[in-house]
């Protein structure tokens, strides 16, 4: 087992400071443990408390019997040296250390110690200053963050404790699934770049999430480096906060002032492959997409709606994105006839009009996936009276399955507008591997995004 | 003089900023297209300077303590003659001194004038996370109001620097508009490519501007260049 491995897989887990009383960290973690159905064995170390939650306790690392792969710390920062000699006794692979009161508050000695002492007996550090970390595919929940979290194909790495915590309630309250969740706090060893390195290995992950505050210093070349390669295997998407630079006050020459820390990371991103979403929810938006669809062969879009107005928002978004509305060839533009009234259009934006329902969507979407002209579909609808939003749901994801099923990989994205019933249709839809979203720009940014990401490897891989 | 030794004897002179000639020196040495220079410390000098470089030529005064050498008269552009030559390097003298009393002057730089071109701006300083950082742009209003500028982290490929010539949002200009032709972008992305050479061989570089460059149709040309060093790297 490799030291990383036993990051997303270990086989047994230690907590230090595991607590018997329910409002302590080390009572949370033994818990979600057991809630997310971890099956590996668990020690749960405290001198005072000979069981904890029905678990047999030990007083110290050292009692425990037999190898442990994974270590989580949750004890004070200034006992948690002496934890890293034990756990090189247990032949530890890797410290997921809980604990605040190093770097972030100025204790960068104690954090360097930790560091160094952990990599001479072969082990590596999450943390300090984390959350704790999560492998659904592996029934891991060694956080005190929420104890149910869907299981999906998206891994999530976050610097902030308390947005990621919070972020892994609000995924699973939109219906979308999570395969990874790892905190890397003060990144005191392990940063975004390698446990990237892992996820890019790990096949229960389709695209990977970043949560950017800031990388460390000194090591933005070796970022660069390593998230190419991971790039090269599956998407990155980053967000990163603390966009308004501060400038470089200090600096004497042009190029010193203007190379603000947030232009010099939109550079790296590029150079990197990692696409940047602008806000959290884009981040989502995208990745999403990236978790459930193929990838566009090219840039060649068609949008079906119901409705003019939505169809329009949506070709603004496309054209400022860079997506191609083609015009639909003869071929198609017959076959869309067919299911749409005289009144309808059959340019793109392909416009079924209001009294489209269920047969019509489902006509027309089957038609554009099937060209060979068309490289993705975007299907737009504003919920009406004639079609209920889950019927319409049903019919989509039906002519979708039966579509890829005759051998067709193309992305569909959709974008329903309406009540309640309509939001309940999306996540029906997000729950069966098609991405919707409860806004038309949404839908295109997100396939815009597949889109460059598409370019990208096209232009790395030849290069 | 080579690079490492003009960035020693700075440095042993506890300058941070290299004289013009130093910079255009380095810049030489790594085959970036500078002009002729030479440093003149007397009238006599420069007029001979000039003869050797050959006319037209640009004076303009060397001096650690004067950042911005136009604002004190400290450049005469276009010389045609010995006699404007002369002339030029006692009335840039003049203007120092009434300017900026009692400046350290090391001498008044002689440079073969660069024709008139499209002006470009390719810079690089070092980031806390990053290191090395190109950057690339036009010159005037472009960078200055409009910060419309390109970056890239180091080392920067020749592909790369195409893409930075094409990510400024007022690159069609390079591709000629309005009857201005197209321009060398081939040379421009060389320049970057060696920037980014320099800065990752040179550590003692911290920030280095070239601004202008003249871009041509064929070529380019660098006008000015300033390049600041640090021993602690």
């Amino acid at each position: 087992m490799t030291v990383l491995e036993a990051l997303l897989r270990p086989r047994s887990i230690a907590i230090v400071g595991a607590s018997r009383r329910p409002n302590k960290v080390g009572n949370i973690i033994l818990r979600n443990l057991l809630a997310s159905g971890y099956r590996g064995k668990i020690y749960p170390v405290n001198p005072a408390a000979p069981e904890i939650l029905g678990f047999k306790a030990y007083p110290s690392l050292r009692k425990v019997p037999g190898e442990v792969d994974m270590v989580v710390v949750a004890i004070p920062a200034e006992h948690v040296l002496q934890v890293v000699d034990e756990a090189a006794e247990k032949n530890a692979k890797v410290l997921v250390v809980i604990s605040s009161g190093f770097s972030e508050v100025g204790r960068r000695d104690l954090e360097e110690k930790l560091v160094r002492r952990a990599r001479e007996k072969g082990m590596r550090v999450l943390g300090p200053n984390i959350f704790g970390v999560v492998y659904t595919p592996w029934g891991l929940n060694a956080t005190f963050g929420p104890s149910m979290i869907l299981r999906g194909r998206i891994a999530l790495i976050t610097q902030s404790g308390a947005l990621g915590v919070a972020l892994m309630g609000w995924t699973s309250s939109i219906g979308v699934g999570l395969s990874a969740v790892v905190s890397v706090g003060n990144m005191a060893d392990l940063g975004f770049d390698e446990i990237s390195e892992v996820l890019a290995e790990d096949p229960e992950t389709r695209v990977i999430t970043l949560y950017i505050e800031g990388i460390k210093p000194g090591t933005g070349k070796r970022f660069i480096e390593k998230m190419r390669r991971v790039s090269l295997r599956k998407p990155v998407v980053a967000f990163k906060s603390g966009r308004t630079s501060r400038g470089s006050a200090a600096a004497s020459s042009h190029t010193g002032s203007l190379a603000g820390s947030d232009s010099v990371y939109q550079a790296a991103f590029e150079q990197s492959g990692v696409l940047r979403a602008m806000t959290l929810e884009e981040m989502f938006d995208w990745a999403r997409a990236f978790a459930e669809q193929p990838l566009p062969r090219g840039n060649r879009i068609v949008i079906i709606t119901n409705g003019g107005g939505v169809g329009v928002i949506a070709t603004d978004a496309a054209e400022e994105q860079g997506l191609r509305l083609i015009d639909p060839p003869e071929d198609l533009v017959r076959e869309f006839r067919r299911h749409m009234p005289w009144f309808g259009s059959a340019k793109n934006p392909v416009d079924l009009t209001g009294m489209a329902a269920g047969p019509e969507y489902s006509g027309a979407v089957e038609a554009a996936l099937k060209h060979p002209d068309v490289d993705g579909v975007i299907v737009l609808y504003c919920e009406t009276g004639l079609v209920h939003p889950r019927d319409l749901a049903g019919a989509l994801i039906e002519t979708y399955r039966k579509v890829r099923d005759e051998g067709v990989e193309k992305p569909m994205l959709v974008s329903m507008i309406g009540g309640d019933e309509t939001n309940k249709a999306l996540i029906h839809l997000d729950r069966r591997g098609i991405p919707a979203y409860p806004m038309p720009e949404r839908a295109v940014s997100a396939m815009a995004a597949m889109i460059r990401y598409k370019n990208w490897l096209d232009k790395a891989l030849h290069s | 003089m080579s690079v490492r030794k003009i960035i020693e004897e700075a440095l042993r002179e506890g300058r941070s900023k290299l004289h013009e000639h130093e910079a255009m020196a380095v810049l030489r040495e790594y085959g970036f297209p500078v002009p002729e220079v030479a440093l003149a410390r007397s009238r006599d000098e420069a007029v001979e300077a000039a003869v050797r470089i050959g006319f037209p030529v640009v004076l303009k005064i060397v001096s650690p303590s004067i950042v911005h050498k136009s604002d004190v008269g400290g450049v005469v552009l276009g010389l045609e003659t010995e006699e404007q030559v002369a002339e030029a390097y006692d009335r840039i003298l003049a203007n120092v001194e009434k300017h900026a009393p009692g400046a350290e002057v090391v001498g008044v730089l002689v440079q073969r004038m660069v024709p008139k071109g499209l002006e470009v701006i390719v810079g690089a300083t070092r980031d806390p996370i990053f290191d090395a950082v190109v950057m690339f742009g036009l010159g005037g209003i472009f960078v200055e109001v409009l910060r419309d500028v390109s970056f890239r982290v180091t080392p920067v490929s020749k592909e790369e620097a195409f893409e930075m010539l094409g990510e400024i949002k007022a690159s069609r200009l390079l591709d000629g508009y309005r009857g201005m032709p197209p321009r060398d972008k081939d040379a421009l992305a060389d320049i970057i490519v060696k920037v980014s050479r320099l800065m990752d061989e040179v550590k003692e570089i911290k920030e280095l501007d070239m601004n202008p460059i003249m871009s041509y149709e064929k070529g380019a040309a660098v006008a000015d260049a300033r390049i600041i060093v640090d021993g602690r790297s």
